[in-house]
């Protein structure tokens, strides 16, 4: 018994040489198990050599193969290509939208990680560093809401349409980050972070459209990140004060 | 934050306003004539009600425009004459609109 045909349309784009991007098809048997990505290895090692793409770890856990099948972003890698087969038998795979594209499905991530780098995404640790641990209690960690969790694969990043119209914007990838730094009790400075994204391009820039949301293949929430956030920039006086009173017991065992 | 915060209170002002224009200007009991509208419209509680209701409106619009217009990267470097487009419009309009309202 032969396996079901189906068609992959690639969206290619050569800079040297194209004008536009196109739609290009190929034929691809469908095999058990098989997702996007091992369809598009399929095309790239037996039909078209020059079909480019990013990928690394094929577990959903690197990032890179964030692209965008049938109108929706996604990581070709642990998406099963049967579930995406359109009633024509097709399925269309283009590059991540409104990010500058270098060669077929591979676009210039640049903003993304400049967004990344403005919220310091690192943590700034208090001038108490405990001698053995910080402590941090169950409700502490849930607060963070799986946000370390994100993969930085610019899915959301991609499918939000202030970003589309703002690459200043600092984007739900970034604001996601920086919930995490803010909301972690050992940071020490979540007051610089807090005036940081108050201004222009930051948490009021976002018009809760979702798009982060339905885009991340981890189930996260960049946009309840970001009204946290609002609301924390708010009284941010306040919510220094507390933070400073917190890192006192830092070290000390919780409940 | 202070226009973000200016349209979210101007929108909680206009669900009260909006619902109060529309039960009384649109489906009021009884038929609607000139008159009656004349004789509400000469209470000055409705005057101010009417001149509230517009200034919420002028600062809800104005500010929504200024944030959607803003959100487009080419127009960031007008954000000062946008900002003052806005002002002016909205200063002129209530000039306007108050005119109209206390004409009866």
């Amino acid at each position: 018994m032969t396996n079901k045909k189906i068609t992959v349309r690639i969206q290619r784009f050569n800079p040297d040489t194209d004008q536009k991007p196109y739609l290009q098809d190929f034929e691809v048997e469908l095999a058990q198990g098989m997702t996007i990505l091992d369809a598009l290895h399929l095309i790239k090692e037996d039909l078209d050599g020059s079909v480019t793409f990013r990928r690394s770890c094929r577990h959903a856990i690197c990032g890179s193969c964030a692209m965008n099948v049938n109108g929706q972003n996604m990581l070709v890698c642990e998406t099963p290509l049967r579930e995406k087969i359109d009633k024509n038998g097709q399925i269309t795979i283009r590059p991540l939208p409104y990010l500058p594209i270098i060669k077929d499905l591979v676009v210039d991530r640049s903003s993304f990680w400049a967004q990344y780098q403005r919220v310091k995404p690192w943590l700034i640790p208090p001038d108490n560093v405990p001698e053995k641990e910080f402590r941090m209690s169950a409700e502490e960690v849930a607060a963070l809401n799986d946000a370390e969790h994100c993969i930085m694969c610019g899915a959301c990043y991609s499918a939000c349409q202030v970003i589309a119209l703002n690459k200043q914007y600092i984007g739900p990838h970034a604001l996601l980050k920086a919930f995490l730094r803010v909301l972690d009790p050992r940071d020490a400075d979540p007051r610089a972070r807090l005036d940081d994204l108050d201004k222009g391009d930051g948490v009021y820039r976002c018009h809760t459209i979702f798009n982060c949301i339905d885009a991340c293949p981890k189930g996260l929430n960049p946009t309840k990140a970001i009204e946290t956030l609002r609301k924390l920039a708010m009284k941010r006086q306040a919510f220094e004060a507390a933070r400073k009173e917190r890192q006192k017991t830092l070290d000390k065992p919780v409940n | 934050m202070r226009i973000f915060l200016l349209q979210r209170y101007t929108a909680v002002a206009l669900l009260v306003f909006l619902t109060i224009h529309m039960v009384v200007v649109h489906y009021p009991p009884g038929e609607i004539h000139f008159s009656n509208i004349a004789d509400r419209l000469e209470n000055p509680l409705w005057k101010a009600i009417d001149i509230a209701f517009l200034f919420a409106v002028l600062i809800h619009a104005l500010t929504g425009a200024y944030m959607v217009l803003t959100d487009v990267e080419r127009f960031d470097r007008f954000k000062r004459a946008l900002a003052g487009i806005a002002v002016i419009a909205g200063v002129l309009l209530f000039i306007y609109g108050t005119q109209t309202i206390l004409a009866f």
